[in-house]
């Protein structure tokens, strides 16, 4: 049975190599992406923590989605 | 509305999707998997070489899909100049990239035991070989020009003739003597697909649309950061 879905009277080699292309490329698009974002989120929190006291609190109080993007990788690290 | 898009309330939102995505993804994955190698039926003419459309239709599918959405937002915002559209385009061009060269490499590779060849120049391939061109301009021009201004101007003009193409894809198997079969399912009128080969099919295309929600998430987030990190440069 394991041989019959391996290969697929013939057709195997272009079916399993469709199916390892796609989601291997897809895998491989996840990792870049989430890298990326990671590497966004950790700049940002570093240039927010340069910042000094006082700046730090206006951009906090004016903008909330930094003070999400600060909590967000909170919780990642 | 588009201010949804923008407040602070959507990173709770793409945090709490990004959840409910990642919960059902593997399930959904290993289920759509099964059908689409095990349990549907081989084609009675093309045997089971037929399961490679199980990627190649739904990448299909979704890349027409996605530079449609991006075609018609770039449209909506060369007209009203809403900021927030520029960052969903961006964020959705990478993901239909993707699936556009997917379709383009497994409907080669589907080719090969079906007409005996890897490619042929026909309307279908072509114009999806196209579609990809159209793609990588768009993303091209938002990385080299610098002016975010210009930037959109000219990738708005170059999605609004890519949409040229969307029609001249879907209907280029009926208008042209093509190597590639006419379209088995059919938004209007009967689908020529059996329901043990249809349910499958929507399984799977159901799975990576999942997965390019959650792609389209994290991009939507890193652009949001990105603009965020902008403004801190400038205290």
């Amino acid at each position: 049975m394991i041989n019959d879905l391996i290969l697929m009277n013939g057709y195997g080699i272009f079916v399993w190599s469709s199916f390892i292309l796609t989601f291997l490329v897809c895998g491989i698009f996840y990792y870049k992406t989430r890298k990326t974002l990671k590497k966004y989120e950790e700049e940002f929190a570093k240039e927010i923590s340069e910042l000094s006291v006082e700046q730090k609190k206006i951009v906090l109080e004016n903008s909330k989605i930094a003070s999400k993007i600060l909590s967000s990788y909170n919780k990642t690290i | 509305m588009f201010n949804f898009f923008y407040n602070s309330n959507i990173f709770t939102w793409i945090e709490k999707l990004t959840n409910f995505i990642n919960s059902i993804f593997f399930a959904l994955l290993i289920a759509g998997l099964s059908f689409a190698l095990v349990f549907s039926p081989p084609d009675y003419l093309q045997g089971d070489s037929v399961r490679i459309m199980y990627v190649h239709v739904p990448a299909a599918w979704i890349s027409l899909a996605s530079f449609s959405c991006i075609a018609l937002l770039s449209i909506f915002n060369f007209i009203f100049k809403i900021k927030h559209l520029t960052l969903i385009t961006k964020s959705i061009a990478p993901i239909g990239l993707m699936f556009t060269c997917i379709a383009i490499v497994t409907g080669s590779i589907w080719g090969r035991p079906t007409w005996g060849t890897f490619w042929a120049w026909d309307a279908r391939i072509s114009s999806m070989l196209i579609l990809a061109l159209f793609y990588l301009a768009f993303i091209f021009i938002h990385k080299l020009v610098s002016d975010e201004d210009r930037a959109n101007k000219i990738s708005s003009i170059v999605a609004a003739f890519g949409l040229i193409n969307i029609p001249i894809i879907k209907y280029s198997v009926e208008w042209w003597s093509t190597l590639h079969q006419p379209a088995s399912i059919k938004i209007t009128g009967s689908s020529t697909i059996h329901s043990s080969m249809l349910m499958p099919l929507l399984l799977m295309f159901f799975v990576l649309i999942m997965y390019c929600a959650l792609i389209f998430l994290m991009k939507y987030k890193t652009e949001i950061i990105r603009i965020k990190k902008k403004n801190l440069k400038r205290l």
